[in-house]
């Protein structure tokens, strides 16, 4: 009985995890910027799986990089790396890190998140300013916000019911910050080159002063096994913002 | 009244000038519309000197909005390759191999 259960949780695990989130995924966006009512391209965003192997374990390697278009860069530079090594079958972090470079402010962070599941230590260094070392607790659930972008492509959607919420705890800046993702209903929307895709839309809520807005921060992913998200819009303090998928490949 | 149509003319110029360097795509628009307005409408009331200079403004404002367009139409948005940027990835994804391999050991 007991070999039975675990081989439908190991199913069932392997299915929510590793079945949409693969290594050598590339998925590329534009985002836009919203001034004065007219949408402008500022950057690139790219999302990139790849596997990472030590000689005890083998990783999931999950980045995501942005990248101003050049005619930006003399103006406003933006290099940020934010990275997560996590667990190919649960997606639970094992490292995170975040370097980012924003108009010639930097910050770099590092989380080693540790065995216990409930322990990190963190890294974290601001321009100027020296590196603070700190460890604090979280919850056995609790995400970095790179590896719950995945965990979110792996909520079965197509059962839900429309207004029905999932909650996710991420760690953010050194704090945890409960999310909750509402399933909105099914759109079609243009996904760059896999063409019109019918999409889940769900909505993202987090007790963060860096959203804004109710059902203003929203993510279309394709209704199939890949789950890809297909546009990605956000509300946070200055302005509102739209993330469009050009390409998705390896999937 | 012309003068104050030609003087908002110009100061709209001046300002679709900045929007046009800046790369702020077609929101250089913005500006450039009142700009042509105001120019035109100088144009129409003026007489002699003033009557030119609208005329100038309008041409400026004109190949402006022609710049605008024509840039949103033929210029791609594309990344530089930052060799820089590259190499701190790399970089990156190798120490943190070595930091988990380490991490691995002392578990």
């Amino acid at each position: 009985m007991k070999t039975l259960l675990f081989t439908i949780v190991a199913a069932l695990t392997i299915h929510a995890g590793f079945s949409q989130v693969k290594p050598g995924e590339t998925f590329v966006y534009a985002a836009s910027y919203n001034m004065a009512g007219l949408m402008t391209q500022l950057a690139q965003v790219k999302m990139q799986t790849n596997t990472v192997a030590t000689s005890k374990s083998s990783y999931l390697h999950l980045s995501c990089e942005a990248v101003t278009f050049s005619k930006w860069d003399s103006f406003f530079k933006i290099r940020d790396l934010y990275e997560s090594y996590v667990n190919p079958l649960t997606l639970k972090p094992a490292m995170y890190k975040r370097d980012i470079f924003e108009g010639g402010y930097t910050k770099k962070e590092k989380y080693i998140f540790k065995n216990d599941g409930r322990t990190v230590n963190s890294t974290v260094q601001k321009k100027k300013k020296p590196e603070t070392k700190k460890t604090f607790t979280i919850g056995s659930a609790t995400q970095d916000v790179v590896s719950m972008l995945y965990k979110l492509r792996t909520v079965d959607f197509s059962r839900q019911k429309i207004g029905q919420a999932t909650a996710f705890t991420i760690v953010f800046d050194e704090k945890e910050i409960p999310v909750v993702v509402k399933y909105m209903g099914t759109e079609t929307v243009s996904a760059g080159n896999l063409g019109s895709k019918q999409c889940y839309k769900v909505s993202i809520a987090a007790r963060t002063d860096a959203l804004k807005g109710k059902d203003k921060n929203l993510i279309w992913l394709t209704a199939d096994k890949a789950k890809v998200p297909a546009l990605i819009k956000f509300s946070i303090p200055v302005g509102t913002g739209q993330l469009a998928l050009k390409s998705a490949t390896g999937i | 009244m012309k003068k104050v149509f030609i003087a908002l003319a110009i100061l709209f110029t001046i300002l679709s000038v900045i929007f046009t360097v800046l790369p702020l795509g077609t929101l250089a628009i913005i500006p450039i519309i009142p700009a042509l307005l105001f120019a035109f409408l100088g144009f129409r009331n003026a007489e002699g000197k003033p009557k030119q200079v609208s005329r100038v403004i309008m041409m400026i404002a004109g190949v402006l909005l022609l710049v605008v367009i024509g840039r949103e139409i033929f210029v791609k948005d594309e990344i530089e390759v930052d060799k820089q940027f590259e190499q701190k990835k790399a970089a990156s994804e190798k120490e943190t191999a070595k930091e988990l391999e380490e991490l691995e050991g002392l578990e």
